[in-house]
């Protein structure tokens, strides 16, 4: 089983929802309003008067077979609008 | 969650929350009346006081001046002025505008109260008057007639006042200038002396001969009948058969010492119909109800009344209210269709897109209407102020919608799904949105709170925009981003047709050739910020140079199509004399195109005339009062002004005239143009006469002064009959009775009333005009004591010819005379200056006072009510701003938008020789709210850019460049939806007009300016800032070093 962290700005809710959906992926923790910045490049998302745009976060556990289906679902959202900023980091889960 | 959140949610409820907005709007704009202003209450009241047998100056001593302390302790009086004349004192009372006038009436007859016991005996009750708008006529009909002339007041009071009086919110429907019928004996005074008979004795057979009596009741068997002895003559021709004496043995008829004639009255006031000699028939409204309406009904009447009319009579429409009215708002009407077509060009030409264009023209009906359920609600009309604030809302409406909606395309071109553009799109601006918003409010919440005669136009003006304001906030943020949310789309989604392309491609080269022209402007400037400090500082200067070439006045004259004028001569001549003046007036009349009808009116009104209008004019025999009705705005080719103008050389031209009077715009009413007087106060008539004759001769040789008049009346010609008490005394008789034997002869006594049809005619009885044309005549008129005894006139009475004393009149408890004026051509301040320079060279006593009045103390008052506003709603806006940015220095910055605004207004006014006045002030003070609106914009970007970490030039030029495109299309929204109004399109947009050209102009160059300056001028502040804070940080580190 894999922990996958996407974080992503928060216009994208609805898109990260529904790949979820059609995953079957259930279960999931999302934190809302959050802050965030990309390691080289996009605009920071912080909430403030120069960057009001906001993150939010879902952490989902997947099985390993989908985690492959789910990082190229997430990767083609973030190639068609690359301007928004989205990103998903996976490791492994050691006990449940 | 927020509003925006939620109506994105929610499209349904967003959508049909608006629709039903919109539906409650046209449902309340069924539901108005039409009207030219807003209602207005009257600030004036009178009291009347007679006092039977006193001259003026008795009057004034006894009665005007009791009454005047009294009253001048009332609260809230501007002005009180007086009228002593013989018998009657008239006290004005003029208070400011705004006050509840009820309350005022009540206060003063309060003080009325007070002080009636100081008021001599034989004074009558004092009479307080009201005045309001309602008793100006509505309209005012003419009837000309041929056959049926001597019959003519019946016909029109049973065929046309009688209908029309029915008409609900009709008020008072009265004729003038039709004679009534009336019986008059003629009496011949040799043979009433040979008979030893008096008009007395006349009348008393002629009242006990024209009698009906109930005689009461007999029963007769089972039944009652009442018993009724009719001695009623039934024609007025049987009164020559009555029997006024018996003189040896024989019966003397009426007809042996008299005449009787079934005529019509012999002096009344004459009225003349395009020339020809007709009535007119003046209609006033009720109370409260609404012109309009009222108008509509009695139109819709007419047809029928003219039909069951006898042929030879043709009813005209003189004068209307309404025409004015309706005109004015269809004129107000089309600017507004012209600015929406405008508003739509330039969003489609800076969005290139029709969808976006939807979503933001949404905006301006949603705003607009949901105004008309505030006038709806509180009760107002739909009037020109009304529909002015909304065409100038217009422009203004879509800014907001426009901002939020280019951040939701930003958005979605970024790659978001529309939906969530339109919620996260909207949050990054609804801060921005409110504040700007706030910003106007800031300028148009204060109009509310105006007092004064200004408080009166844009009170409603004020409350209009706010709301408009606060509804088109309130779409911006529910109603753009839900439609965005269904609307958008990506730009690599969409498919545009051929044509688009060919036709928007230019546009959009053109667009982002400004984009890099203005950014090397920008460049340039930042790069040479001294050069460009001094030009806009050159600038500013030129325009206050140009400030002092402005002429004012108070409020622009407005061509609503009437004249109105007066002719007098010299006192003492007769009606024939004034008819001919008159008819010569009329042929020239005639001659002019422009000219649709003419009505002129000679001589007194009768003294049972019930015409309440005529009697409020003055009038007399060397009187003539006119008034011209003038073609359509658009059908003729001359002004009222110019046509008023030619009429006064025309008039100019009668050496006969003594003075006369043209008003273009007709008389009463805020839009008439303006006066000028010099009011001059002393005791002394002969010094104030004197003084006052100079001051009309210098008045006279300043240019563009017109129809210079002193109000003070003349002495008028009279026989005065002085009786000589003791003689009187010897004859047993008193001043009192002998009188009234003269009145009764000359004036004739009413003996009784014939009744025909229904109808009461008066029988008079007096002397034959042959009679009574001489001194000699009064001086033989016989006066009988109680003994039977006679005396003639001359035995106890001297006749001798005298002058009348004027009228006195008074302001604020002084005497005054008023040297009045008209302006044409010329302007308030110049026009002032210069009668203040001619009456400083004249050598006027010290115990004598001289002010300048008429409109220029409305303007004054109203100017400095102006700059008041403009002085709270700088610090208003500014308050606004710093709360925005949260800084002090940022609002300063963007305030620096202001002074070109006004560089601009200056500029347009001097090109359009416009002057400063009530309607430019105006538009100054909107101003304010709409220039620092671009200020904010670029500040607020400037700012964003060096947050994210830019240096301040860069954060400049970028941050310039990115907000030009929202800029321009605020700025040019708002511009061209003035433009129409400041073209002046149709009746009545002389008013407006000055007010948007002060805005279209102060707008213009102000954002261009604002657009290079305001960047400037942040580089100088921000860099200052940084080396101050360099300063600081430097001083710590060698401290610390230290």
């Amino acid at each position: 089983m894999k922990a996958a962290f996407i974080a992503y700005n928060q216009a994208h809710v609805e898109e990260i929802e529904s790949i979820l959906r059609q995953l079957s992926i259930r279960g999931f923790t999302r934190w809302q309003d959050i802050q965030g910045r990309g390691t080289k490049t996009g605009e920071p998302h912080l909430g403030t008067h120069a960057w009001p745009a906001k993150n939010m976060a879902t952490l989902c556990i997947v099985d390993d077979y989908i985690a492959p289906i789910l990082k190229k679902r997430i990767q083609a959202l973030d190639n068609d609008a690359p301007e928004q900023g989205l990103r998903i980091f996976f490791w492994e889960i050691i006990d449940v | 969650m927020k509003l925006y959140e939620s109506s994105v949610k929610k499209p349904i409820t967003t959508s049909l929350v608006f629709i039903a907005i919109i539906v409650l709007g046209l449902f309340s704009l069924s539901r108005l009346s039409i009207d030219l202003m807003p209602e207005i209450e009257m600030n004036q009241a009178y009291v009347i006081v007679t006092y039977p047998g006193a001259s003026a100056e008795d009057v004034e001593n006894n009665v005007t001046k009791v009454m005047e302390s009294a009253l001048s302790t009332v609260s809230d009086l501007k002005k009180l002025t007086s009228t002593s004349k013989e018998n009657t004192a008239i006290i004005g009372c003029e208070f400011e505008w705004g006050i509840d006038i009820d309350g005022a009436v009540n206060d003063m007859r309060d003080k009325i109260e007070l002080v009636k016991q100081m008021l001599p005996d034989g004074c009558s009750n004092p009479m307080i008057l009201k005045i309001s708008t309602d008793m100006m006529p509505i309209s005012i009909l003419s009837a000309t007639a041929k056959e049926s002339t001597n019959a003519l007041y019946k016909i029109l009071d049973d065929g046309v006042a009688n209908p029309l009086n029915r008409i609900s919110g009709v008020g008072a429907v009265s004729i003038s200038g039709a004679p009534q019928r009336e019986i008059i004996v003629n009496c011949d005074p040799t043979k009433l002396e040979a008979y030893n008979l008096t008009v007395e004795q006349i009348g008393s057979i002629v009242s006990q001969e024209n009698l009906n009596t109930p005689g009461g009741s007999i029963d007769i068997g089972s039944e009652t009948y009442s018993l009724r002895i009719e001695g009623e003559l039934e024609e007025s021709a049987l009164l020559n058969d009555i029997v006024v004496a018996n003189y040896g043995g024989k019966n003397i008829f009426l007809r042996d010492i008299a005449y009787v004639s079934d005529t019509i009255q012999e002096k009344a006031q004459e009225s003349y119909v395009n020339g020809v000699k007709g009535a007119t028939i003046v209609i006033q409204k009720q109370t409260g109800a609404n012109s309009v309406n009222v108008m509509n009904k009695i139109r819709a009447e007419l047809p029928k009344i003219q039909k069951n009319l006898p042929k030879d009579i043709h009813l005209q429409e003189v004068m209307n209210t309404t025409d004015n009215i309706e005109n004015s708002i269809a004129s107000l009407v089309e600017t507004f269709v012209l600015a929406c077509l405008f508003v739509v060009i330039v969003v489609l030409f800076f969005l290139g897109e029709w969808r976006a264009t939807i979503i933001i023209m949404v905006t301006i009906p949603v705003a607009l209407i949901s105004s008309f359920i505030y006038l709806f609600i509180s009760g107002n009309t739909l009037n020109v102020i009304s529909l002015s604030a909304i065409s100038i809302a217009l422009g203004m409406v879509v800014d907001d919608a426009i901002v939020v909606l280019e951040n939701v395309t930003t958005h979605v071109e970024r790659g978001s799904k529309p939906r969530e553009a339109a919620i996260y799109g909207t949050n990054e601006v609804a801060v921005a949105v409110i504040a700007t918003t706030l910003t106007l409010l800031a300028v148009f919440f204060p109009f509310t709170m105006m007092t004064g005669m200004a408080g009166i136009m844009f009170k409603q003006l004020g409350w209009m925009i706010c709301i408009i304001m606060i509804v088109s906030t309130a779409s911006a943020l529910s109603l753009t981003p839900m439609m965005c949310s269904i609307m958008l789309k990506r730009e690599k989604d969409k498919k545009h047709n051929k044509l688009f392309l060919t036709v928007y491609q230019p546009i959009s080269v053109f667009l982002d050739k400004l984009d890099n022209a203005y950014e090397r402007l920008l460049t340039w400037a930042v790069r040479h910020k001294t050069v460009t400090i001094i030009i806009a500082v050159v600038m500013f200067g030129a325009s206050i140079f140009g400030m002092t070439r402005l002429g004012s006045e108070f409020i622009p004259a407005s061509d609503n199509g009437q004249i109105t004028g007066s002719i007098e001569l010299p006192s003492g001549a007769n009606v024939e004399r004034s008819k001919e003046i008159a008819a010569r007036l009329g042929e020239k009349i005639k001659k002019i195109p422009e000219i649709r009808t003419y009505t002129y009116t000679v001589g007194t009104p009768s003294e049972d005339d019930d015409n309440s209008f005529a009697m409020m004019n003055t009038s007399g025999s060397n009187y003539i009062s006119f008034r011209i009705r003038l073609y359509d705005y658009k059908d003729r080719k001359k002004s009222m002004f110019e046509v008023a103008e030619e009429l006064r050389k025309e008039i100019d031209t009668y050496t006969e005239v003594k003075k006369f009077s043209v008003t273009a715009g007709g008389d009463g009413g805020m839009t008439s143009g303006s006066t000028i007087d010099l009011e001059i106060f002393g005791h002394d008539f002969e010094t104030t006469g004197r003084i006052a004759d100079s001051v009309k001769v210098a008045m006279e040789k300043i240019p563009g002064l017109k129809d210079v008049i002193i109000d003070r009346e003349d002495y008028k010609p009279q026989f005065q009959v002085d009786f000589d008490r003791e003689k009187l005394a010897l004859n047993g008789l008193s001043v009192g009775a002998a009188s009234s034997y003269i009145r009764n002869r000359i004036n004739g006594l009413t003996a009784s009333v014939f009744r025909e049809d229904g109808e009461e005619y008066k029988i008079k009885i007096r002397y034959d005009r042959a009679h009574r044309q001489s001194v000699e005549d009064i001086e033989n008129i016989l006066i009988y004591n109680s003994a039977g005894k006679a005396v003639r006139v001359s035995e106890v009475a001297n006749v001798v010819e005298s002058m009348e004393p004027p009228s006195i009149e008074r302001q604020d408890r002084e005497r005054i005379v008023k040297v009045t004026a008209k302006l044409y051509g010329t302007t308030l301040d110049v026009a002032s200056a210069k009668i203040q320079e001619a009456v400083d060279k004249m050598d006027i006593p010290t115990e004598i006072g001289t002010k300048i009045g008429g409109s220029i103390e409305d303007q004054q008052d109203t100017f400095s009510d102006m700059t008041l506003l403009l002085v709270l709603i700088l610090m208003l806006v500014y308050i606004v701003m710093a709360a925005q940015f949260e800084s002090l220095r940022y609002p300063f910055i963007i305030m620096f938008s202001v002074p070109f605004a006004f560089v601009g207004l200056v500029l347009s006014l001097v090109i359009t020789n416009e002057t400063i006045n009530l309607m430019s002030m105006i538009g100054a003070v909107m101003l304010v709210g709409i220039v620092v609106k671009n200020g904010i914009v670029l500040v607020d970007y400037i700012n964003l850019n060096r947050e994210r970490g830019m240096g301040i030039s860069q954060s400049v030029i970028s941050g310039g460049k990115s907000r030009l495109r929202p800029v321009l299309m605020t700025s040019a929204t708002t511009v061209l939806g003035m433009v129409p109004m400041a073209l002046g399109i149709g009746e009545g947009s002389e008013l407006w007009q000055p007010m948007g050209i002060a805005i279209v102009g102060g707008l213009t160059v102000s954002t261009l300016v604002t657009l290079v300056v305001i960047p400037v001028m942040y580089c100088v502040f921000a860099s200052r800032e940084i080396v101050k804070y360099r300063n600081k940080h430097s001083l710590k580190l060698n401290r610390r070093k230290a």
